[in-house]
């Protein structure tokens, strides 16, 4: 009989501890993923919010790692848990998380005035986080590409402002590498992302859209292999192995953090990356701090620039069970002194356009002004629910296209046939 | 008599009892659950619907799929027998009698200590192409005049992994042998000794032999390990360049975060099929060796 207890007290207790922590559905719940001092920062706020508004708000702390942050929520919105109630979503997952229903609509935000929708980028909330007509997000963190430049070299060797079209680029960059290669061999003219992932696709939007290309989708076929995105692979493949402009690391390893280390050593004249870049350009141990400028990104003859919409939406869980107090907990986030003090201490560039005409914000930051311009235009990436599987597979051909395993026609032709197969398997809905 | 074999199933009840309850709580309830959401449509954003074997058809013509099986398969064939072999050369290394061997022993270990996503993220700065280990090395060395982009084609990648597989495990496989070369009876060497057999000799006749059932050991959990390689490439080449280091366990879950939960679920049970065949084949490779230990 001792021998039964000693073995089953280890297994109830199992049950038991299992068995309570499913059903906490007293508090509000929050997931916030980023860097430990950024969640730090998030828990001041937060305890603020609490104070002021009696809601007691648990922190769902998450990784910085987009990925994990996905799979984090996805386990429990498939499940139908009721938490976390507010979360924030890349922009890439927008259109699949509402395409599953598992947002609740926020269009009574707007119509009640708790939210004013004059303050937001149009175009962003228009176009990112409207799915099928309804709102089902708001933008916290607005994210774009953008041009980064060495100040010193171009003034050092002649040039008086950043290019504007592709073909200066090259002509810029190879005039300047050749000079500096004399003392720094390993000294490239520009940087970009093209390792296999999520950043490639962005980069390449970017450069397609800015001579008029794009992923479109016409009578039920997604359209990838059209002449302008053809010139736009083979001009980023030429970037590397034709005019020797960007390192053959680009199509391994190089994503955004790999990017901002090599420009920051002082190794490159320029640097396509996102804004947050900006701040950890201008650290103290940075070689580059002081002489970088920041533009918008360069286009094709004829074309106009143009930055692929990244960053971080809000959003409420369709399962939530304190939807009134997570709308409150909302509106305290998109409030212009949150989205304010998110900028001042995390140099997050605000998802309100408002803040990005405040004094105080301008002093500290003067590069939103230039960044609130090329938000404007932010290009959002396709708004399909299966958009992850359409990124898989360009990433693939675009990465073969840059190591030159491919030619572009052939797999951007391949790219496009794949699409197709794919979404027709998950567009037949009986 | 008859009270004392009551006593002894009841013991056994409660002795096995716990086990079963945890290896059908943990592990057979997710693997049929696994079998059964790969049945379905079970996509989020698309009505669900139980659709047999549709997941497995589909995955039978995808291309894509191939490229993983192909990979995976090719990736156990090169890293399993290096690291099978480096492992022995590592065991007969540390089975001499030598000072400071408890030190050797110890040191070993460390690679296999290491989490593979660290170890990862170790071999991709030794492989980086601009201030990495490996194209100093070459380039110092005069094995190649310029650096090599290691990552940026796929043999080179492959080769990586297989490198850096080799090395985190080998370790592993290497104490493996080392408990089947302590448990040959010292007398066998010995009679070889007497007997003039030679070093070699003795190997292929005594400790070979011996070795061969904990030889199988070792490979079953290397093949099983290196079927489900997944945290290993997720860093060092996130299935790159091209695709062409996507294993198998790495498309699972790339189906699974684009929300397609049936078809990661098919993939999964691919897995598990290929595993079970794989297993099954080395269990009876193991019984027909003769070798009753």
């Amino acid at each position: 009989m001792r021998l039964t207890a000693k073995l089953l007290l280890p297994l109830l207790m199992a049950a038991f501890i299992c068995g309570c922590s499913g059903t906490d559905s007293g508090t509000l719940t929050l997931a916030i993923g980023g860097a430990p001092d950024e969640i730090a920062y998030w828990e001041r706020l937060i305890s603020r919010f609490e104070l002021d508004n009696d809601i007691e708000v648990n922190i769902l702390r998450q990784p910085t790692d987009t990925d994990q942050r996905r799979q984090g929520l996805l386990i429990a919105l498939k499940s139908g848990q009721a938490d976390p109630d507010v979360f924030l979503m890349d922009v890439a997952w927008l259109a699949q998380f509402a395409a599953s229903n598992w947002l609740e609509a926020l269009d009574s935000m707007l119509e009640s005035g708790s939210v004013s929708e004059a303050a937001f980028f149009e175009r962003i909330l228009n176009r990112a986080d409207r799915y099928r007509n309804q709102l089902v997000a708001f933008p916290v963190y607005v994210d774009g590409g953008v041009l980064y430049y060495r100040t010193d070299l171009l003034a050092a060797h002649g040039f008086k402002s950043p290019p504007e079209t592709w073909a200066e680029l090259v002509e810029t960059s190879r005039a300047i590498q050749e000079k500096e290669r004399k003392n720094n061999p390993y000294f490239y003219g520009y940087l970009w992302q093209g390792a296999q992932y999520e950043g490639l696709v962005c980069n390449f939007l970017e450069v397609a859209a800015s001579g008029g290309g794009g992923i479109i989708e016409k009578e039920n076929r997604i359209l990838v292999a059209s002449p302008e995105n053809i010139r736009a692979a083979k001009l980023m493949k030429d970037f590397i192995h034709k005019y020797e402009i960007s390192p053959p690391s680009t199509y391994t390893e190089m994503k955004e953090e790999e990017t901002r280390l090599f420009f920051q050593r002082g190794q490159a004249l320029f640097e396509r990356n996102w804004p947050y870049a900006w701040l950890l350009h201008q650290q103290e141990e940075s070689a580059v701090k002081g002489v970088v400028g920041i533009a918008t990104l360069p286009h094709f003859e004829g074309g106009r620039s143009v930055s692929t919409l990244g960053g971080w939406h809000i959003g409420l869980s369709r399962f939530s069970d304190r939807k009134d107090d997570a709308r409150t907990l909302i509106k305290f986030i998109l409030s212009y002194e949150t989205q304010k003090a998110l900028a001042l201490n995390l140099g997050w560039t605000p998802g309100r356009r408002d803040v990005y005409r405040d004094s105080l914000v301008l002093a500290s930051l003067p590069h939103l002004a230039d960044l609130a311009e090329a938000f404007e235009n932010a290009l959002p990436r396709p708004n399909f629910p299966y958009y992850t599987q359409i990124s898989e597979i360009l990433q693939r051909h675009l990465n073969a296209i840059l190591s030159g395993e491919s030619e572009a026609e052939r797999a951007l032709g391949a790219a496009e046939r794949e699409i197709n197969e794919m979404a027709g398997r998950y567009r037949d809905t009986p | 008599m008859r009270r004392s074999a009551g006593r002894d199933t009841r013991a056994a009840v409660l002795f096995l009892g716990p086990l079963f309850l945890f290896l059908g709580l943990f592990i057979l309830l997710p693997v049929v659950g696994t079998i059964a959401t790969s049945l379905y449509r079970d996509i989020s954003f698309v009505d669900r619907e139980f659709i047999l074997f549709d997941n497995y058809l589909r995955l039978l013509g995808d291309d894509s799929f191939w490229r993983s099986v192909r990979f995976t398969l090719f990736f156990i064939v090169c890293s399993v027998p290096l690291e099978l072999a480096i492992g022995l050369g590592l065991a007969l290394f540390l089975n001499q009698p030598m000072p400071g061997r408890w030190f050797f022993r110890a040191a070993i270990l460390i690679p296999w200590a290491i989490p593979a996503a660290i170890s990862a993220r170790a071999w991709q700065l030794i492989y980086n192409f601009h201030y990495g280990l490996a194209n100093y090395l070459i380039v110092v060395s005069g094995l190649s005049e310029s650096p090599v982009n290691w990552l940026g084609s796929s043999l080179g990648a492959f080769i990586a992994l297989v490198a850096a597989d080799a090395w985190k495990t080998a370790p592993f496989v290497a104490i493996i042998f080392l408990a089947g070369l302590q448990a040959i009876p010292d007398e066998l060497h010995e009679q070889g000794r007497i007997d003039r057999a030679s070093f070699f000799q003795r190997f292929r006749n005594i400790t070979f032999p011996l070795l061969r059932p904990v030889l199988v050991v070792a490979l079953l959990f290397r093949t099983i390990d290196g079927l489900r390689v997944f945290d290993l490439i997720y860093v060092l080449t996130g299935g790159g360049p091209a695709g062409s280091t996507n294993s198998l366990s790495l498309l699972g879950y790339r189906y699974f975060l684009a929300g397609d939960f049936g078809h990661g679920a098919a993939v999964s049970v691919a897995l598990f099929v290929i595993s079970l065949v794989l297993s099954i084949a080395y269990a009876r490779m193991a019984r027909f060796g003769g070798i009753s230990y």
